[in-house]
């Protein structure tokens, strides 16, 4: 078949996120030609959605949800691969005031169990009263969903759109109610929730849209984020709605199998604003050969963006030096900071000023929380990148233990308050309570400072350990350690680290009383295939005698305490604040 | 066992040598994350060189399956047959 992408330029006026609710920036956007592209792992065009189709679809897709007997605000979980069905359904729920959410594909070799365990996880924190899969998927949904008598309807949407519709009025999600849950990526046993309303997600995009990326009418994005992350639902299907911009989509495992066909669509298509994770500029740089620069032409890429991960500027200058040859501009990178729980952004950098690094005595840093600005390479510094300033209408704050405000350039935690704030976690208000702090601020988890009014992240404050892009709290590898027949409760620690040669590495140290040799190794091994299987990420397993890893008062163990005898153990020369370098 | 097997395994093997590293030693039954020690990124180098050298697309939902070099060889020696 032959198969036209839509069209960059609009037939309509561009409104930037000037709409009330997604419904209503979609009966927009679907007056005009642009729309949403996917593409295979060969770069070939294999569907088209433009945002009239997308509406029309919406809307029907509405009515058949509701002829299901689902009611006003029930949830929807969604298997969000990268296809049209997953925008069809997502926008039906706005149309019909339910509230989607999207649930991960696997991701990992030989993950079948653990990935049928998250996605049950899922069903149940969001209280899903319908489920949604592609085919190929519907077996694990199938088995994920046993015996859950909250999920009253689950199929593929080919099942789905073989229903009847009902002949309702629709009444799409109005400005204070949720448009989506959006589930915080890393803990398999207690995933969180996030409640986004229209109002939330609205400012957020217009923050985005607006100030971020001056979005014009000649913009097109490209993107293989996931749908079910953050950047890759809000920045690159909401955001190109809500801007009647068209966007060309690869699948994320198209892309991490052959990143450079991301890099093509963006030459081919002339896409100005595509983001990754670090990771991603990573694979890219790594695959690309010589005779592949003479095929691209990154010119056009005006708004490269960087977040969801710790940003190491050596991984974006080697990208940026290996891509220059193909006209990539390093002045295009924009290293952002945001949250699930603000909606998506909270701070952009100004646009075509690049990565700018500062670096800091390190000591200074980590003993009396003082970011001093040192010249790079001279004694032990820390390099830590602007995030730039907070979007219209939002504010930054950093605080030390107590809360109290700290001054500029003061080490402390990273507050962030205003309009783009979820509403809490889904039924869950210790966790909400616990971030949702007074005065309408929201507590990132995340630790940095300010810098003449720029944001600088230098690590996290809880124990999530951030590796390729993913999210893995620590305390997840624990209970998988302690789940063993070996372990006992309370006696695995977790955590990340970086090695000599500046690769972020994660370790978990068990207190195991086996003797035999071939026991322990048995542990180790399967430990790590685990940790593999569940998320694809190789750790170092040490085992070691009881009573080594140090406990708190209340007799816990202390990862950071866990941490330093592991490194005093292997001999490692590690800085104190080991996320602020290992991503 | 699937028809194809044999020789799927033999070009399988191949690949497997050179994104594992030389000297690495495997049979059929090896984990190729716990035992081969693949990581993330290599298990992306492979199923492209997979890919390129049968000439076929892995599905994730074929992939959840796979723990060892059998089972991968006898993923690709399906695949191969459905064209």
């Amino acid at each position: 078949m032959n198969w036209q992408p839509t069209s960059t330029r609009n037939s309509q006026p561009q409104r930037l996120a000037d709409f009330g609710t997604l419904s209503e920036a979609l009966d927009y956007a679907a007056l005009g030609t642009t729309g949403s592209n996917f593409y295979d792992a060969r770069g070939e065009l294999r569907e088209t959605l433009p945002y009239s189709e997308l509406r029309q679809r919406a809307v029907v897709t509405a009515r058949q949800l509701i002829g299901l007997g689902l009611m006003r605000g029930e949830r929807i979980a969604i298997v969000a691969d990268t296809d049209p069905n997953f925008m069809v359904i997502f926008f039906a729920c706005q149309y019909a005031g339910l509230v989607p959410y999207a649930m991960p594909v696997p991701v990992n070799l030989g993950s079948h169990n653990i990935y049928v365990q998250q996605l049950r996880g899922l069903l149940q924190g969001g209280e899903a009263s319908a489920a949604v899969a592609p085919a190929e998927y519907l077996g694990f949904l199938e088995e994920a969903a046993e015996g859950l008598l909250s999920l009253r309807w689950r199929g593929t949407t080919e099942q789905l759109r073989a229903r009847e519709a009902a002949r309702v009025e629709l009444s799409p999600t109005r400005l204070d109610e949720p448009a989506y849950l959006q589930f915080t990526s890393g803990s398999t046993r207690f995933p969180q929730g996030v409640v986004i309303t229209q109002k939330a997600v609205m400012s957020n995009l217009r923050g985005i849209v607006r100030t971020g990326l001056e979005v014009k009418p000649d913009d097109r994005c490209a993107s293989w984020l996931p749908y079910y992350h953050d950047m890759g639902l809000v920045g690159f299907v909401l955001g190109p709605v809500v801007s009647q911009v068209s966007v060309d989509y690869l699948r994320t495992r198209d892309f991490a199998v052959r990143p450079l066909q991301w890099l093509r669509i963006i030459s081919r298509n002339r896409c100005t604003i595509a983001f990754s994770p670090p990771f991603g500029f990573e694979l890219c740089a790594r695959r690309v050969r010589g005779s592949d620069l003479a095929t691209l032409n990154l010119s056009c890429w005006r708004a490269a963006g960087v977040g969801a991960e710790m940003i190491r500027p050596p991984i974006l200058e080697s990208f940026a030096s290996r891509l220059a040859p193909a006209g990539f501009d390093a002045r295009a990178f924009l290293p952002c900071y945001g949250l699930a729980e603000a909606s998506l952004a909270v701070s952009f950098p100004a646009l075509g000023s690049g990565v700018e690094v500062m670096d800091v005595d390190a000591s200074r840093l980590s003993e009396q929380g003082l970011v001093i600005q040192v010249e790079s390479g001279s004694g032990r510094t820390n390099s830590f990148v602007n995030c730039g300033e907070p979007l219209p209408g939002h504010e930054v704050a950093v605080v030390d233990d107590a809360g109290n405000p700290v001054g500029d350039a003061r080490h402390g935690r990273v507050l962030v308050r205003g309009p783009s704030l979820m509403q809490g976690y889904l039924n869950n208000n210790e966790s909400t309570a616990r971030v949702m702090l007074a005065g309408g601020w929201l507590d990132t988890g995340d630790l940095g400072y300010l810098h003449q009014g720029h944001l600088y992240i230098t690590g996290r404050a809880h124990d999530v350990i951030i590796v390729n892009g993913r999210n893995i709290r620590a305390q997840d590898l624990e209970d998988l350690a302690e789940n063993q027949p070996e372990v006992r409760s309370g006696d695995a620690s977790a955590f990340a680290l970086t090695d000599a040669a500046g690769i972020p590495a994660v370790v978990i140290v068990v207190e195991c009383r086996l003797a035999e040799q071939a026991a322990r190794q048995a542990l180790v091994v399967r430990l790590q295939r685990l940790v593999y299987e569940g998320f694809g990420v190789r750790c170092m397993v040490e085992l070691v005698a009881s009573h080594t890893l140090p406990r708190t008062s209340s007799g816990k163990l202390s990862r950071a305490a866990a941490r330093q005898g592991f490194v005093q153990r292997a001999g490692w020369d590690q800085p104190p604040i080991a996320e602020a370098v290992s991503g | 066992m699937h028809p194809g097997y044999d020789e799927v395994l033999v070009r399988l093997k191949d690949h497997l040598q050179k994104v594992a590293g030389k000297g690495k030693q495997f049979s059929d039954d090896t984990d190729l994350v716990s035992q081969l020690g693949l990581d993330s990124v290599k298990v992306l180098d492979l199923i492209m060189e997979v890919e390129d050298e049968f000439d076929i697309s892995i599905p994730m939902n074929v992939l959840t399956e796979v723990h060892t070099v059998r089972d991968l060889a006898e993923a690709i020696a399906q695949l191969r047959s459905r064209h």
